[in-house]
């Protein structure tokens, strides 16, 4: 499944700009709890809200306690200059997490970002297809509503394993031109993997944004990869992948991502932080991807 | 806001004209080479920046996952990425020259002759204000070597003194039977000062998949507020061993943590694992250690130093021993 690409790859992915970030306490402006311990959490935080980017990233610092000690990564999910608010689409995973659902409207969370380098947006209006798997939704709610103000037509494959694990359809910007939805269990839209839904879009799909676990990143790098020879040109793909995360900033060197390069070779790492999370999906060593753990332990 | 106090003289001497303007730094390994910091928070406030773990040829680092998260605290298992000294010296320095805090390369190597090289390659060059010697890393293999037997750890800083005309740091090990006795051979063999400590090997198991989490033999170092305690005996004991100065590092996240290693028996601190969850925190510590000072009308911070470390001939408990 590793490409052969050169082994420069690293110099080919531009860099996060850290001039931008900043460090907030701010106050959660509300809790809209989902099925399960699913639920999207809103932040007052005007500068924020201005400087987000789609695919860009924050560090939140629940409480600042010793344990847990590091901060954990959240995509920018809304960010809404308007009314000076940011939201993440988020599920409990560990203890940070369960402690965010439990929050109040009120209470304070010191918010670390923009950070991270996002998605790429088109320099002319064509077709993007956004395909998510799960949690993989969050940062797509900000990546359509910017692609749609540039004149953009989006289609959104929206998957997860059972309906209750899928984004919300009343999440989805309205703009949004077409919504498939796929379930492992036929319990919401179609049977099946996002993947299933993928080859009637891609013809006339400049770009593919993809989010979701590393494995479904994967079976859609392939399935285009596969499909490449009959368009032309084939979209690019770019995936917003996880990997376990320290800083966040590019210092700590803890979320080496594979990048693919000839086999055989030395490794070659990039950060997750810095050059991602967001890569063009030809440049990551998909074997060495799925080997690792995506979160932190 | 308390006015500094014009009593107060915060600077801190290393040696061989190397003058911190305070007395609080960043560890190795935790601010890169200074440059996402420089872009996000500033650095004219530090004492001094402690570099990024230097080697000879640039190394990828070990494969992921390199970081685990434990109970006030986390592992690494990095593998010394970096760009190599070459880069280090020729695209680095000339950066670090325009600022006005001090940069002390760290520097790390598998035998001698590659810390030889190392340090030589940077002597003399512009923005290179000092060099860590790190004798103690514990994620490649062989680099622990030099930092547990006092004879070698003596041999390898005794080379490179002669190699360099820069300051010479020597960076201890805590994974060691007698930190006491490294500290007093590398100080004989020619260092400057010290520091300790680097991290404490340590590990996280996975009760899901029935092995450690971090890859190869499992191992990392141990960083965080977890390793304070350990490091403020061992910077104790490690004060009473020597005179030259020693910089003090380990779990230090506030104002009060870093006083804490002054007290100890520390002239200066770094603080590390702290950058990432809070990468404003050095900035607060420096702030905050200026007020202390002014509101104890201290005029130099070696002052709160625990009397009884300037007693050597005093009776030393051991729980060691117990």
């Amino acid at each position: 499944m590793s490409q052969v690409v050169s082994a420069t790859a690293k110099q080919l992915i531009g860099e996060s700009q850290l001039s931008r970030v900043i460090d907030e306490e701010v106050e959660c402006a509300s809790v809209l709890a989902l099925e399960g311990d699913l639920f999207q959490i809103s932040f007052h935080a005007p500068e924020l809200s201005r400087r987000a980017q789609p695919g860009e990233f924050a560090q939140i610092w629940v409480e600042q306690t010793h344990t847990p000690l590091l901060r954990r990564p959240y995509s920018f999910s809304r960010a809404d200059p308007g009314t000076g608010e940011i939201a993440f689409y988020v599920g409990v995973v560990g203890e940070g997490s369960r402690r965010l659902r439990g929050f109040a409207p009120g209470q304070r969370a010191r918010i670390l970002g923009p950070l991270g380098r996002g998605f790429s947006l088109p320099q002319r209006p064509g077709r993007s297809v956004l395909i998510s798997g799960g949690l993989g939704a969050a940062p797509f709610p900000l990546l359509a509503q910017v692609l749609l103000q540039r004149g953009e037509e989006v289609a959104w494959i929206n998957g997860a394993r059972t309906s209750s694990e899928l984004y919300p359809e009343e999440l989805v910007p309205e703009a949004v031109n077409q919504v498939i939805r796929f379930t492992e269990d036929a319990s919401a839209g179609s049977l099946g993997r996002v993947t299933a839904g993928l080859g009637p879009q891609l013809s006339g799909t400049q770009r593919v944004y993809a989010c979701g676990p590393n494995p479904m990143l994967a079976a859609v790098f392939q399935s285009i990869a596969e499909a490449a020879s009959k368009l032309a040109p084939a979209p690019e793909l770019e995936v917003s992948i996880e990997a376990p995360m320290g800083c966040g900033f590019g210092t700590c060197l803890g979320c080496a991502v594979p990048l693919c390069q000839s086999h055989g070779g030395p490794p070659l790492f990039g950060l997750c932080c810095r050059q991602g999370p967001v890569f063009p999906a030809a440049m990551l060593d998909w074997e060495g991807l799925l080997a690792q753990p995506a979160h932190l332990e | 806001m308390s006015a500094i106090s014009p009593a107060l003289d915060p600077r801190v001497d290393l040696g061989r004209g190397l003058v911190l303007a305070n007395p609080v730094g960043v560890a190795s390994g935790t601010f890169g080479f200074g440059f996402e910091a420089e872009a996000m928070n500033g650095i004219d406030h530090l004492g001094a920046i402690f570099s990024k773990g230097t080697t000879l040829r640039p190394r990828e680092g070990n494969r992921p996952p390199r970081i685990a998260e434990t109970a006030a605290g986390m592992l690494n298992s990095i593998g010394l990425q970096n760009p190599g000294v070459e880069v280090v010296a020729r695209d680095y320095a000339p950066r670090w020259a325009r600022w006005t805090v001090p940069v002390i390369v760290n520097v790390a190597g598998s035998d001698i002759n590659e810390y030889v090289e190392v340090v030589s390659r940077l002597d003399g060059v512009e923005g290179v204000s000092g060099l860590e010697l790190n004798i103690s890393c514990p994620n490649i293999a062989h680099g622990l070597d030099f930092g547990t037997e006092p004879g070698a750890a003596a041999r390898c800083v005794a080379e490179v003194r002669a190699a360099t005309t820069l300051p010479l740091v020597v960076k201890l090990s805590p994974n060691v039977t007698d930190v006491a006795e490294v500290a007093r051979a590398v100080e004989d063999a020619g260092a400057d000062a010290l520091s300790a400590v680097n991290t404490y090997v340590g590990m996280k198991i996975s009760l899901d998949r029935q092995q450690p989490v971090l890859p190869g033999m499992g191992m990392g170092g141990l960083s965080g507020p977890a390793v304070k305690p350990l490091a403020l005996a061992v910077v104790a004991k490690v004060r009473r061993a020597i005179a030259i100065p020693l910089i003090g590092i380990g779990g230090i996240a506030t104002t009060a943590d870093a006083l804490e290693f002054l007290v100890a028996g520390a002239d200066a601190v770094q603080v590390g694992t702290a950058n990432f969850n809070n990468p404003g925190v050095s900035r607060e510590i420096v702030a905050g250690c200026l007020a202390y000072g002014a509101q104890l009308r201290l005029h130099r911070f070696s002052e709160l130093r625990w009397q009884e470390l300037d007693h050597p001939g005093s009776q030393e408990p051991d729980p060691d021993q117990d």
